[in-house]
């Protein structure tokens, strides 16, 4: 069964290259929807309940961390896995705990996102 | 009364006589001229004795006579005439006999007065008065000197005076020389009494001469001066004493008489201007003709103590003079002079003054205020700086507690500061603010110290009002800075995300394409891929650089092997140095430390990548590990082009280029090596490198092994 991913970034072409990135192994991922801002991204999450999210901290409206906060606070198991170009430890620790559960730093190939959500996913199976 | 008696009847007896014989001649005889003359030895025994009253006798003797010759007369009237001539011829002569005893009788009874007189005197004298005759035989000895003698004057008179002299060689001695000057005045001599005492005498004698001027002996008279000799003797002894004080006195002493006589000179003063005494002083000390215009004489000699100072030019020396009256044994005065030699004091007080003038000088013309403060708190001196400072006159200041001159604010809290200074509570330095006259507010670096072995303190103000402006300025500046650094990473933090943003797309679409190229496309894509990872790093850096400015970085500190760290550095830079055909050999000890992990493997992989940059192709790179105890060492030496010396200590600054040759091959250095000297830092380690040009470098460091939990296997 695929897994069911909502994207949130800001930045259009960060969302177009996630997506082509996914796409690059379609039969694993699937891409239900995208959020602009963490608001929307709550939102989005109560709507599609999806199996992981993609956020991004830096957004306007409410950021990354806010989102993450509610979305958890929503559902607790939600998978999270931080996509940012944030990369202080202090940034890093304020992320993993507002329930982030991995954290990608900006910039990425696609073998790193693939590598980290499949450790995410095999985290999450157990 | 008998006497007169007698007188009158032989007297009476003559007369009859005469009579009877006048009677017995003219009558009986009848001789006509009876002569009167035998009534003459009546009449003369009665002038004798009865004096005046003799004319009574004369007259009566007349009557006498008129009666004898009456039978004449009547015979011979012419006779008659020559009786009464003869008769008044007889009372003439008796008035004349008469008045002439008279005279004679007065002359012996004063003359008998006048003895009697000198008698009471010499009897009554105090003094001893002796009349020795010629041949030295006492012919008078009065009642005091029997009373001193104890000899009485019939014991005495007729006897030799040699008797009584101590020395009986004296009594021919005072004769030769009474003798000689015709008398011997306040001769002293030794006489002994009856009971051999000796007694002391002052005599005086002169030559007693009868009315022909011959010398027929000598009164002399002594008085008993033993008392006085006594006296004289204590005074003298007193006065030897006095001298002897005198003479070991430190200072010079000299008596001068009333008539300028050196009398006495003790031996400072006669060493200092000869053996003047009997000299005038005058003349010996000063040259002089006449009395000195300065000389205190006079006034001493009524009494007055004088104390002056005296310049001698001859000796070129000062002296403190004590001049006082002094009394002589025979009650006159002279002066006592004691001469201090005060050259050295003066010399000494002129080089004090000297010495407190230039200090008050220096005091004076410092360029900081300076004032005393007094046990009260008050100043009592203050510099020129202190009256500029203040904007007060000293003649203001003087008096005036210091503390009325500071900010009420702080006046309270410097007000016993004094006190605790000389207790040595306070500290050397205390601040206030200082109110000048115009109102002007200065802030004042004070030091206060106690002036030691008294009670004041000597205050030494620095204003440093612009200091502490600049101070202010400064700290602004500061502030400024930290908030200007607070800003730049501020900066970096966005700017680091806002670099990486476009980064990403540029490498996540570089890794979506790198798969699909094959051949020099994938080649480009790999070197775009590269070369963005490398910005990327830049960019990690100066993040990484500023926070640790900012110190926001901190060692997250954990247990770990050092080996296993360093063969995973290697491990991952292994195919970077294989691209440039480099060998990477290490040799590293099985070594656990404490420290922070990621930044220890952070610092291998600057030296390691740094060293494959700067080596050729085919190059050699070394990691070495060695345990030290305490502390790790580690080297990455290289095969590479090597770092001009000069260069060596400037490194590990940012951005640091070696050369312009050097950054056209290799660019700057770059940020890695300033990241390594940070790690080291943090860790409590030091790094440093060597190098020769053109043939190899090396980077070394230790880092201590932190606390291990085992000892460190």
């Amino acid at each position: 069964m695929k897994k069911r991913i909502l994207i949130v970034e800001d930045a259009i072409y960060m969302r177009e290259m996630l997506v082509e990135m996914l796409g690059a192994e379609r039969e694993e991922y699937e891409v239900v929807g995208f959020a602009v801002n963490g608001k929307e991204a709550v939102e989005k999450y109560k709507e599609l309940k999806p199996d992981l999210v993609t956020m991004d901290l830096v957004m306007e409206e409410m950021d990354g961390i806010q989102a993450m906060r509610e979305i958890k606070m929503y559902d607790p198991n939600a998978l999270i896995l931080v996509i940012t170009a944030l990369g202080t430890p202090e940034q890093r620790n304020e992320a993993l705990e507002a329930g982030a559960d991995e954290y990608l730093w900006k910039p990425f190939t696609v073998k790193n996102l693939s590598d980290l959500l499949k450790k995410l996913l095999r985290k999450e199976k157990e | 009364m008998e006497q007169p008696n007698v007188k009158g009847l032989l007297i009476l007896s003559f007369t009859a006589a005469c009579a009877l014989l006048a009677f017995y001649l003219s009558v009986i005889k009848n001789v006509t001229v009876v002569y009167p003359h035998l009534f003459y030895i009546p009449l003369m025994l009665a002038g004798v004795w009865y004096r005046k009253k003799a004319i009574y006798i004369a007259l009566f003797l007349s009557a006498v006579y008129i009666l004898v010759t009456y039978p004449l007369w009547v015979l011979d009237p012419d006779l008659s005439v020559s009786v009464l001539e003869r008769s008044a011829i007889l009372i003439v002569v008796a008035y004349i006999i008469g008045f002439v005893s008279e005279k004679r009788a007065q002359v012996e009874a004063e003359l008998k007065e006048t003895k009697d007189y000198l008698d009471d005197v010499i009897t009554s004298s105090a003094d001893a008065i002796v009349v020795v005759d010629m041949a030295g035989i006492v012919q008078s000895w009065n009642k005091a000197a029997e009373d001193y003698m104890g000899y009485t004057a019939a014991e005495v008179i007729g006897t030799h005076n040699k008797k009584f002299f101590a020395d009986p060689e004296e009594a021919e001695r005072i004769m030769a020389i009474v003798l000689r000057e015709g008398e011997l005045k306040n001769h002293r001599t030794v006489v002994l009494t009856k009971d051999n005492k000796p007694v002391y005498i002052n005599m005086s004698a002169a030559l007693l001469k009868d009315k022909k001027g011959v010398p027929v002996g000598t009164v002399r008279v002594s008085r008993d001066i033993t008392k006085e000799v006594e006296l004289e003797e204590k005074i003298k002894e007193r006065r030897n004493n006095l001298n002897l004080i005198l003479e070991s006195m430190p200072d010079g002493v000299y008596i001068v008489s009333k008539d300028y006589d050196v009398e006495f000179m003790n031996k400072v003063l006669i060493d200092e201007f000869g053996d003047q005494v009997g000299g005038v002083c005058y003349k010996v000390f000063h040259n002089r003709e006449a009395p000195c215009p300065r000389c205190k004489n006079t006034e001493v000699l009524t009494g007055e103590t004088v104390r002056w100072e005296w310049h001698s030019r001859r000796k070129n020396k000062t002296y403190d003079l004590v001049e006082t009256p002094l009394k002589n044994i025979n009650g006159t005065l002279s002066k006592l002079t004691i001469f201090r030699d005060i050259s050295e004091r003066k010399r000494m007080e002129e080089e004090l003054n000297e010495a407190k003038e230039q200090y008050m000088a220096i005091f004076e013309h410092t360029l900081t205020a300076l004032c005393v403060i007094e046990q009260d708190k008050t100043i009592s001196l203050a510099n020129k700086e202190f009256e500029s400072m203040s904007g007060y006159s000293r003649e203001e200041l003087a008096g005036k507690n210091w503390t009325d001159f500071i900010e009420a604010g702080d006046s309270e809290r410097v007000r016993n500061y004094c006190d605790e200074r000389r207790k040595g509570g306070a500290e050397a330095c205390c601040l206030f603010t200082l109110v000048s006259r115009d109102g002007a507010l200065k802030y004042v670096n004070a030091m206060i110290e106690p002036v030691p072995g008294e009670n004041r303190c000597i205050a030494s103000l620095l204003d440093i009002t612009e200091l502490k402006k600049n101070e202010e300025k400064l700290r602004e500046t500061i502030e400024k800075l930290a908030e200007l650094d607070k800003m730049k990473l501020e900066f970096l933090n966005v700017a680091s995300h806002e670099m990486r943003s476009p980064l990403s797309p540029i490498i996540g679409y570089a890794s979506l394409l790198e798969p699909k190229l094959t051949g020099r496309e994938r080649g480009y894509i790999r070197r775009i891929e590269k070369c963005a990872r490398e910005l990327e790093e830049m960019i990690n850096r100066m993040l990484e650089l500023a926070r640790i400015d900012g110190r926001k970085v901190e060692l997250n500190l954990e247990e770990f092997s050092l080996s296993e760290v360093v063969r995973k550095v290697i491990k991952n830079l292994e195919p970077e140095a294989k691209a440039k055909s480099q060998t990477i050999s290490s040799v590293t000890p099985e070594l656990k430390i404490q420290a922070d992990k990621q930044k220890t493997a952070a610092i291998f992989t600057n030296l390691i990548s740094n060293a494959i940059r700067y080596t050729g192709e085919g190059g050699r790179i070394d990691v070495m590990v060695e345990d030290r105890g305490e502390d790790i060492y580690a080297c990455v030496a290289d095969t590479g082009i090597g770092i001009p010396e000069e260069h060596l200590p400037k490194i590990f600054e940012r951005f640091y280029m070696v050369d312009t040759s050097l950054t056209r091959k290799s660019g700057s250095l770059g940020l890695g090596l300033s990241i390594v000297k940070e790690y080291v830092k943090l860790h409590g380690g030091r790094v440093w490198a060597t190098s020769d040009l053109g043939k190899w470098s090396k980077f070394s460091f230790t880092m201590p092994k932190g606390q291990l939990t085992n000892g460190g296997e």
